[in-house]
Formats: structure tokens, sequence, C-alpha cells
């Protein structure tokens, strides 16, 4: 390209200016169309009645909503059950989570004793190893442990996560240490400064775990699918497919109940948003 | 720091026990446990609490059966399958970028004041627009006896319902789209780009079980709104096609592969000239190839379709999957073709095959037949399914594919999927950041040299993203390694050919053979595969970076 003998900057005139705004913001709005209207679709078929539902894609709605769908669901499968499992699973985990790690992460990023460092490369060496390669070993040691088809053996393999002991420690290494030596000097225990200045400082850090904790585990499948045998202790997803798979024709219900299973984390991201992007920009920046 | 030595240590791990107790036990213990039971034959149909037989040391044996043994015809088709759910990956992460680039670029009104305006504003005109959509097309009070919707209803099979009633229906749908259109631009110009993030983001938050279901429905070839928004689509393509002359197309394909090959020949060009010169090292060249390679493998898919469209035989290939008495006839005619065969095998066989192609079912018939029995098989099998009619064209020209039902297309559904669940996910965040770290006095530099939009992405945003995309990079090869079992299992259930190798570990150890020795050496093969690409990366990653 030839280049001009002076390289003055051309401005865009004002009107070029707002027509490309113009542009960008048409195609912003047309690819949040393309995320929305299958869940407005997805809506439309749980209020549908069941008779309808094949004539939606000429009609385009139903000719008589019928919300009790939402409810008829809870009738046909144990769907509060599920709900109260899940929750249950995903509670624990997260809350053991938010203890054993921070209190690791503590020991990792405060306290100085020898093969401190050793232990941990070893806790980082593990964030290498894929998920699938421990999936079946822990099934052996949960069904040696007796844990097998049990709320136990749902908890405790994912309360101990390294990922979470290395993201608080990164966090709390970030603290200055000025703050917990003035404690030290006038007497505070190491108990004492953890959970009066550790714990209130490193909250963000904590709070991002814990929403990744608890949405990992609400959303999880694989585990719960191979590691449960008895009704009573199915999960959300596995439920919802067993249902979908003896039932399948059934796509109100089936669609009304996966559009509850979706309320949960939908609520925890609209609520919680500002700490979830940053913990998520975070992962990259230490990565 | 506090107290003695021995106190500190005693003080650290009970800070330490409770995570490192439970870590010892599943994750690091595991791990070489793991490598052990991938040395043995460790089957729970075999060693329960009902035998004694003691559990084996076969070394590198379940190894050698995945790779060359009798695994190895699954083993290396799953691997196939899993290697084509990841061409969405490279997609996607294009996509995430597009996002983060259409959002960071500020285009909605930033002042709080003009905000607000623009989005009452914008909200009364939706208002206005959304009641004129109903008001125009409301059927009123009576149906028209010579509307055209009589013909349409008729069409549609909607003998039962009033005309009527479907033009209200329609009108309601219409004014629906009218006021979610309106109500998303409102949104956005009063909440911004916050808005447009967590629109963009929700659907890779709810990327599970629930959300699989749905998208199951959405795919359904007769009912689902993917192919009744696609079905007018290809229409329309195939009146143009049928009304343009033959050689335009033809033209067009063989424009495209033409741009191919040189684009390609350019950039090979190149890529040996900054090797030679030792500009850029071995991994940013194959790397370069890889790349190159993947563009001319699509350019010439995209020629062909060109090629090939007028003379309607469009992407047919393959066969339809079978049905149950198909298999059960196969089953019959190899148990009268080996009379060696377990006939009750077989059957079980038979049963299991049900819905699969004919390929996969004749990789399962082999497994009770005869080492060599394998090209029998396939002839056997593929005698029985039908020629594809499912793919995009049929007889009559262009139609719809089967999607989930059909083995050539199922897998390109779960990567359209994967891509529209992936793209405004984790990575639009993490390029979102990315974008906001650049300094703006590289922007303010290349403006005062004058350069174009384009220019300013190709020589400050992208070389600027480097470290970003290199870590997206890396984490999708690991997670695409691993992946397709959810989505297989929830949306096919394995069948259509579109088993992974993480759904391969789950029927082999959890599902219907319990061989947890086996299952293991599956994922350390995996644990294998990830780690090679990961140093790959990280090698072409920092030739890249450092250029």
């Amino acid at each position: 390209m030839p280049n001009p003998p002076t390289p003055t900057r051309v401005k865009p005139s004002t009107l070029a200016k707002t027509l490309g705004r113009a542009v960008i913001v048409a195609l912003l709005v047309l690819l949040a169309l393309t995320f929305i209207f299958p869940f407005v679709w997805q809506i439309l078929i749980s209020l549908s009645a069941l008779t309808d539902v094949d004539l939606l894609t000429q009609t385009g709605f139903p000719p008589a909503l019928q919300p009790e769908n939402f409810i008829t669901i809870f009738q046909r499968v144990d769907l509060a059950r599920y709900f109260f499992n899940s929750f249950f699973i995903a509670g624990w985990v997260t809350i053991l989570q938010v203890i054993t790690c921070s209190m690791a992460a503590y020991a990792f990023s405060r306290i100085q004793w020898p093969g401190r460092d050793k232990v941990f490369l070893l806790y980082l060496a593990t964030l290498m190893v894929p998920a699938v390669v421990l999936m079946v070993p822990n099934f052996v040691v949960v069904l040696k442990l007796g844990m097998f088809d049990d709320y136990s053996g749902l908890i405790l393999p994912s309360a101990f996560s390294a990922y979470g002991t290395f993201l608080l420690r990164q966090f709390m290494l970030t603290v200055p240490s000025s703050l917990d030596e003035a404690a030290a000097i006038d007497g505070a225990s190491h108990w004492r400064i953890f959970t009066t200045i550790m714990l209130p400082l490193a909250r963000p850090g904590i709070i991002v775990m814990a929403i990744f904790a608890f949405l990992f585990n609400y959303n999880s499948f694989f585990w719960p699918l191979i590691i449960t045998k008895t009704a009573n202790l199915r999960v959300l997803p596995v439920g919802l497919l067993q249902f979908e798979s003896s039932y399948g024709q059934e796509t109100p219900l089936i669609m009304a109940g996966s559009l509850l299973a979706m309320l949960p984390p939908i609520i925890i991201f609209l609520v919680l948003q500002k700490y979830l992007v940053k913990g998520i920009q975070l992962g990259a920046v230490k990565g | 720091m506090i107290g003695s030595k021995k106190k500190r240590v005693a003080i650290a791990m009970m800070f330490l026990l409770p995570n490192l107790i439970g870590f010892l036990i599943f994750t690091a213990g595991p791990i070489f446990f793991s490598l052990y039971m991938s040395l043995t034959d460790w089957a729970l149909t075999k060693h329960n609490e009902f035998s004694t037989e003691p559990i084996r040391f076969v070394g590198m044996q379940n190894y050698q059966r995945l790779l060359v043994g009798d695994e190895s015809v699954f083993f290396w088709d799953y691997l196939g399958n899993t290697i084509f759910l990841m061409i969405g990956i490279p997609i996607s992460i294009a996509g995430s970028l597009a996002l983060a680039l259409l959002i960071n670029a500020k285009a909605t009104p930033q002042a709080p004041r003009i905000r607000i305006r623009a989005g009452v504003i914008a909200l009364v005109i939706g208002a206005i627009v959304t009641f004129f959509a109903w008001l125009a097309t409301t059927p009123g009070p009576l149906p028209d006896p010579a509307s055209p919707l009589l013909e349409m209803s008729a069409e549609v099979g909607l003998t039962d319902k009033s005309l009527f009633e479907v033009a209200r229906l329609r009108s309601i749908s219409f004014t629906l789209i009218t006021a979610v259109f309106s109500l998303v631009i409102a949104l956005g110009l009063i909440v911004g780009s916050v808005f447009f993030r967590t629109v963009y983001y929700l659907p890779s938050l709810l990327a599970s079980v629930p959300m699989f279901l749905f998208w199951k429905t959405l795919y359904r070839p007769r009912g689902g709104l993917i192919n009744a928004v696609l079905d007018p689509a290809l229409d329309t393509i195939q009146t143009i096609i049928t009304s343009t002359p033959r050689f335009l197309w033809y033209a067009l394909g063989i424009a495209l592969w033409t741009a191919a090959i040189i684009w390609a020949f350019r950039l090979m060009r190149s890529g040996i000239n900054k090797l030679v010169h030792k500009d850029a090292g071995a991994a940013a060249f194959i790397g370069r190839t890889a790349l190159v390679l993947t563009m001319l493998i699509t350019a010439y898919g995209v020629g062909a379709v060109l090629v090939q469209a007028p003379q309607q035989s469009m992407l047919r290939s393959g066969f339809t999957s079978l049905d149950r008495s198909q298999t059960q006839t196969i089953a019959d005619s190899l148990a009268a073709e080996f009379p060696t065969a377990d006939t009750a095998e077989l059957n079980l066989i038979a049963r299991n095959t049900d819905g699969s192609s004919p390929d996969d079912a004749a990789r399962f018939f082999a497994t009770a037949l005869p080492d060599d029995a394998l090209p029998r098989t396939r002839t056997i099998a593929r005698a029985q399914a039908k020629p594809l009619h499912d793919g995009l064209t049929s007889g009559d020209g262009l139609t719809s594919p089967e999607w989930l039902l059909s083995p050539s297309w199922a897998k390109t559904a779960l990567v359209v999927m994967g891509i529209w669940t992936a793209i405004g996910g984790a990575n639009m965040l993490l390029y979102l950041a990315g974008l906001a770290n650049i300094p703006p006095e590289l922007y303010e530099a290349a403006d005062i040299d004058g350069a174009s939009g384009w220019q300013r992405f190709v020589h400050v945003t992208w070389p600027q993203l480097a470290p970003t995309t290199f870590f997206i990079v890396v984490m999708s090869v690991i997670a695409g390694v691993q992946g397709g079992f959810e989505q297989a299992m929830v949306m096919t259930e394995g069948k259509a050919d579109t088993i992974t190798l993480s759904y391969y570990l789950y029927n082999i150890g959890f599902s219907d053979r319990f061989e947890l020795g086996l299952a293991c050496a599956i994922a350390w093969v995996m644990f294998a595969m990830i780690f090679v690409l990961t140093i790959f990366n990280f090698r072409v990653g920092n030739q890249l970076t450092n250029d």
C-alpha cells in the first residue's frame, strides 16, 4: 500500500461513527436474542399441554397455557427430593471446602514449617492430573470405605479441593503480612489471627471459591451417577435424566423440571455476578 | 515468627491436616493407585465379595489391548469422535474473542443520563411497535373464509383446530417476539455492556443435564425448533440453486479452492522463511502447518458442497442407523456364516447395537467372531442399512438433517450446541479482562501511524491478547480430551456414533463391564494425550509470545 507523504489521521465523521456504533449495538442485540430465544421457547414448551407440543413450531404459541405443569412435575417424580439432595450435597461440599481449604491455605501462606514448599508442590502437581484419572480409584476407595450409595460418598471426595487451596493461598499471599505480625506481637495465637484477620480479609477470595464449588457440584453428573443406586439419593441431573428416559414423550413436564433446575444457578449468578466474573478473570492471571 | 520450630510444625499441621488427609485419600493417593490399577486385570465382575480370585498383575496388557489389541477398534474410533467434537474449540474461541471485542467497543451510551433517556425512548417505541405488531397480525373478530390460512392449515395438519385459532396464536407469537426484541434493546441501552455480558454468559453457566435435555427437544427432526427454522431456509436455498445456472456453483467452488491453495501456499512460504531465518521455532512451524491443513480441509469441504449443490447429492454419506430387526438379521446371517460363533453372544450384541451405525455394529459383532471377520461383518451390516438420505438432501432436494438420530449428523449437532454454550462463557470473560489490560498508549501510537481498524487488531490487540489466548487454548484442550460424556449420555445415549473417550471409560468401568483396570488404562492414555498436547501448546505459546 503506497504511503501518503504526510501520515495524517483521517477522523471519521460523526455520522459514520454513529452508524458504526448502531451496527455494533444491532449485532449485540441479535446475538443476545440467539441466547435468549431458546429459553423463551423452553418456557413456552413448559407451559403447553402435552397434545399441543407437536404443533408448537407451527403456531408459535400454545393454544392454552398450562402452568400447572410446574406442579404436576413434583407429583410425577420426586423432584423435591432431588432438589433437596442437590442443595444438601452442593451445600455441604461448599462448607467443607471453605473450611478445609482456607485452613490449609493459611498453613501454606502464613506459617513457616520445614517441607512446606514440597507439600505445596505436590498439591500443584495434582492440579495437572485430569479428573477422569481420579474417577476409577475414587470409586474403589468409596466402595472400600463403605460410602457407596450414601451421602458421604457424594460429599467427602469433593470436600478437599487442591484447586481451592491453591486459589485461597494465592489470595492470602496478597494480604499484607504486617497485619498479622502486629497481632502476633500483641500475643494473638495463629487461630486468632486466622479467624479475626485472615478470614475477613480473604473474604472475596472465599466467596469466589464457594461459588465455584457450589455451582460445580450442583451441576455435577458423572460422579453421582456412578456412586448412587437408590432413587432417594438421586441429584437433580440424574433424577431428571431418569425421568426423561422413562417418560421421554412428556416434553412439557421435562422442560418444566429442567427450567426449575436451572433457576438456582441463574439466581446465584445474578446476585453474585461481580465476584464470579472477578474470580474467573483471576484464574487466568494466576495460571 | 511465633513459637519454636516444633510448635510451629504442630500448629501448621493442625491447620493443614483436615485438608491433607482428604487430599491424600481422594486425590494424591488415587493417582498412584490408579497407575497401579491400570497394570492389573481388576474387574468387579471377577473380583468381588463372592469370589476369591486374586487380582493379577498384567503389566502393559491393558494398554496393549487399547492401542493395538482387541479394544483398539473401539479406542481409535472413539478417539476420532473425541477429536471431531474438539473441532468446536477453535470456532468457539474465535467467537468468544469476537463477542468480547463487540462488548468492549462500548457502543452503547456511557453517560447515565443518556443511557436512561435512550432506554426509555426505546421502551416507548418498543411498546408502540409491539402494539401495532399485534394489531397488524391479529385475525380480528371473524375469520375470513377466503383466507390463505385455509390452505396453510391443511398443509400442517391442523384439521381439528379452527383457522381463527391458528391465526390468533401466530399473532400472539409474533407479538411476543417483538416484545422480547424491544425489551432486549431497551435493557441493553439502560444497563449497557453488563447486560450483554450476563446474557452471553448464562448458557455456559447452565451447561448441564437440564440444558442438554432442552437441546434434545430443539434437535427433534420434526417438531423441534431448529428444523422448523431450517426447513424454510433450505427451501429458499433450494429455489436459488435450481434457478441459477449450474456453472456458477462450479465456478464458486473452484474459486474457493484456488483461493485456499494460494493462501495456504503463502502462509507456508512465510512459515518456512521464518523457520530458515530462525525467526520462529519448529513448534510454531508445526502449529502453522496444522492451521493451514485445517483451513485446506475446511475449504475442500465447503468447495465440495458448492460444486455438488446443483446435483442434489450434497453431503450424502454414510448409512442410516440400524433398528432392532436389522441387527437381529445381521446376527442371524453371521451365525449361519460362522458356525463356530456363539449364537447367544451374537443375539446379545444384536440387542445392544439397536440404533447404532452399521460400522459400529460391525465392530461389535466382530468381537464375537474370529479375528479377521471384521471386513465381512461390515459388508453384512452395511447391506442391512439404507444409504443415508437424511444428510442435507433427499430424493427431492434439500431437507433438514435428522440431527441426533443420524450417525453422520449427531456429532455436528453436539459441536453446534457446544459452541452455543461455550462462546459467551469463561473464555469471553477472560478476553474481556485481557482487553481491559491493553495499555491505551499502544492504540494511540497506532492511530498516529494511521493504522486501520484491522491493522490495529492485527498489530496491537491480537499480540497483546496472546497470553490470554494461550491460557484459553491450554484449558480448552484439557477439557476437550475429557469431554463429551454428559452430552452424549443425555442426548443420544451413546447411539449415532457419539461415544467419546470419557463415555468409553464410563462404559468399560461403570456401566456394563466393570473392568476397572482397563478403565484406568483409558484414563492414563487420555492423560498422556493431554500431557503431550499441553507441552506442545506451551512450546508454541512460548515461541509465539516471544516473536
